[in-house]
């Protein structure tokens, strides 16, 4: 079994081996920010305020025009 | 960690940039074990940092931020690809891992690496890559040193098992021909 010595030089060995790929490419981290959206958390809280917003809408129309389960209930006036 | 001049992020941002490139990326790549995952997050690692440089504070070395970011970045990344396989089939397609496991896990640190969790992965490449002390890593992860040090120990215990098991791993070699010779 290696010692702990070794594995520290092994991972090191083996990590400075790896080169990337296509290296260093600041156009493209560039581009990145010239192509940033809106941020997630943004996106999210308007998503939900817009959800919100329909149920709402979709309570006080259904109200007002009696619609669906919203309109007035027939309640059976003859008993048994 | 780094004998190089400090750079400051808010005025040196590209020359930081060209510098600490390669070490924030093999930080990386040694936490996802995926070459290409590791090129991407590097850029958006950097692209995060640009954004974030007005507010760097230098209470660390500005590489030690840069991992930070990274570091995080790839432990994000590899939640999200555990919680994606939960996704239907069509929503979810699986990363093509023939070319990483042809080519990257041929060595034997980059197999014992892939028997540790990402996060203890991260601490043994920090300290033993990056060289940054317990406290430096416990920042960086947002865990007590005392974590660190039992996270440290245990994944130094199972890469000895895993490298001492190991059929390709040859003892007493030297350190001048590395651990991928050959490659």
């Amino acid at each position: 079994m290696p010692s702990e010595d070794d594995v520290t030089r092994m991972i090191r060995d083996t990590v400075e081996s790896w080169k990337p790929q296509r290296g260093p490419d600041w156009p493209d981290v560039l581009m990145r920010l010239a192509s940033t959206g809106p941020p997630a958390w943004l996106l999210y809280t308007a998503a939900s305020a817009a959800l919100v917003l329909i149920l709402i809408t979709a309570f006080l129309v259904g109200s007002a025009l009696h619609i669906g389960a919203l309109a007035p209930q027939e309640i059976p006036s003859h008993l048994p | 960690m780094s004998e190089q001049k400090e750079l400051d992020p808010s005025t040196q941002f590209r020359q930081l940039y060209d510098q600490e490139y390669r070490s924030v990326y093999r930080s990386i790549r040694a936490v996802v074990l995926d070459s290409a995952a590791a090129e991407d997050l590097t850029q958006e690692t950097f692209v995060r940092a640009y954004r974030a440089r007005d507010r760097y504070t230098p209470t660390a070395p500005p590489g030690a931020w840069l991992r930070r970011i990274g570091i995080n970045l790839a432990i994000s990344y590899l939640r999200r690809q555990k919680l994606a396989r939960f996704l239907p089939a069509r929503l979810y397609i699986a990363p093509d891992r023939r070319d990483y496991d042809r080519a990257e896990a041929r060595d034997v640190v980059t197999k014992a690496l892939t028997g540790l969790s990402p996060k203890l992965r991260a601490a043994v490449i920090l300290h033993y890559y990056d060289g940054l002390t317990r406290e430096e890593i416990a920042q960086v992860l947002g865990v007590p040193a005392g974590t660190v040090a039992s996270r440290i120990a245990k994944a130094v215990a199972i890469m000895r098992k895993a490298i001492g098991n190991d059929q390709d791993w040859e003892p007493k070699r030297s350190s001048s021909e590395g651990a991928l010779r050959g490659r």
